[in-house]
């Protein structure tokens, strides 16, 4: 079997100063990778090296995806001045069947007329979490995805991520809290 | 996304984004009569100069955070990883703010033509140009502030802005030929090769300046 990434010797560094040299992985289908790292490693830049945002210096990186790839970053790509339905539309998941039970289990069935800039900073990141739960991709990558969530959303987000992966989905997150996913670890700290 | 519905749907809820600069053309060509004190053919003279300065302007205004706001709050990495072609995405934002202000321009400121030469003639033939050219000024702004994305809108549309000058010759000529009655159907064809070729060139070249900022 193919792996959906298969990286290859990627390094990369700002200026002279390296952030992580000579990273290898390989995330199969049904698999996830949770990166690790110090603040500065470069978990995120490796994010936005494998959606493509971001060049590597040295190194390889082949995907291989059917569909289009869900990428959660530190920026939650809503509009403030956008009520939590007219950003839904503007996300195109307004319709999706599944919308409500997520919106239930978030506690924003009711906050569909309000304006986002009215939610807390938690409540945004749940807003934006639902393009990743209602995504129809085969590749998730999540930038710190539990931040600003209580301990009852992160659960949920958990158990979502876990049942995405028995749908063989794959996933790479970077946190640095430790999760109650399936996962393997790659801490970029120790690749410097 | 969808990102016509993306873009209607932004702007409808930001009316300032559109209707802000919609108002400063009217209020500039309404305040040019007022602020000379010539006789009505001199008003005529000038009326052109005022109405192609206060496009360019009004267009610097239009674009000034066409791709700010969707750069700060993560949209545009979303557009940059999509399915959809980037240059295509930054082609349809852009021919969507012309539409919401470029063709509100170009109406309004053929009626002023109308009001000011009283020539109907005149007033239609502006119309098409004024037309080309806002979607000309639309364009090369967007570039101008894309270059400039992270660092102020006005930097980037300052150095764009010399691009524009040749153009503004063309149009003066383009006028002096109307009010002669000559062929001015060469300098439309002229306007509209430069938009042809524009429309195309730019999108790509900002969607590598965008990558760039983005990464």
């Amino acid at each position: 079997m193919q792996p959906k990434v298969k990286a290859t010797n990627l390094s990369y560094k700002i200026n002279e100063k390296k952030l992580f040299q000579n990273i290898s992985f390989e995330l199969m289908a049904g698999k996830a990778i949770h990166i690790q790292g110090d603040n500065g490693s470069g978990k995120t830049t490796l994010l936005k090296i494998i959606c493509g945002l971001t060049n590597q210096v040295k190194g390889e990186i082949e995907k291989k995806l059917d569909k289009q790839i869900c990428f959660l970053g530190h920026k939650n790509a809503l509009k403030q001045y956008l009520t939590v339905e007219e950003n839904l539309s503007l996300l195109n998941i307004i319709n999706h069947p599944d919308l409500k039970q997520h919106l239930i289990e978030f506690g924003l069935d009711k906050s569909l007329d309000i304006n986002l800039s009215s939610l807390s900073f938690g409540q945004q990141k749940k807003i934006a979490l639902l393009r990743v739960f209602l995504n129809d991709s085969d590749l998730i990558l999540l930038d710190e995805p539990c931040v600003g969530l209580d301990t009852q959303s992160q659960n949920y987000l958990c158990r979502f991520l876990n049942d995405e992966l028995e749908h063989r989905k794959s996933i790479l997150f970077s946190s640095h809290i430790s999760l109650d996913i399936n996962s393997e670890k790659l801490n970029l700290s120790d690749q410097v | 996304m969808n990102i016509i519905k993306f873009e209607l749907l932004k702007l409808r809820n930001k009316s300032r984004g559109w209707l802000g600069p919609i108002l400063v053309f009217i209020l500039i060509m309404v305040a040019f009569p007022l602020t000379v004190e010539i006789s009505n053919k001199d008003l005529d003279q000038s009326f052109f100069a005022v109405l192609w300065i206060a496009v360019l302007l009004v267009m610097m205004l239009a674009t000034e955070d066409i791709f700010l706001e969707d750069f700060n709050d993560g949209s545009l990495e979303q557009f940059a990883i999509s399915d959809i072609s980037f240059p295509y995405i930054i082609s349809v934002k852009i021919f969507i703010y012309w539409l919401l202000i470029g063709v509100p321009i170009s109406i309004i400121g053929s009626l002023f033509c109308l009001g000011f030469t009283n020539s109907g003639n005149l007033a239609i033939n502006i119309f098409p140009i004024l037309l080309i050219t806002s979607y000309i000024f639309i364009n090369v702004f967007s570039f101008g502030n894309a270059l400039s994305l992270t660092k102020g809108s006005v930097l980037g549309t300052l150095v764009t802005l010399p691009l524009l000058l040749p153009l503004l010759i063309v149009l003066g000529k383009a006028v002096i030929s109307i009010n002669l009655n000559l062929n001015y159907l060469g300098f439309v064809a002229l306007l509209l090769g430069v938009l042809s070729i524009i429309i195309f060139l730019i999108p790509l070249i900002i969607s590598y300046i965008i990558r760039a900022h983005l990464e």
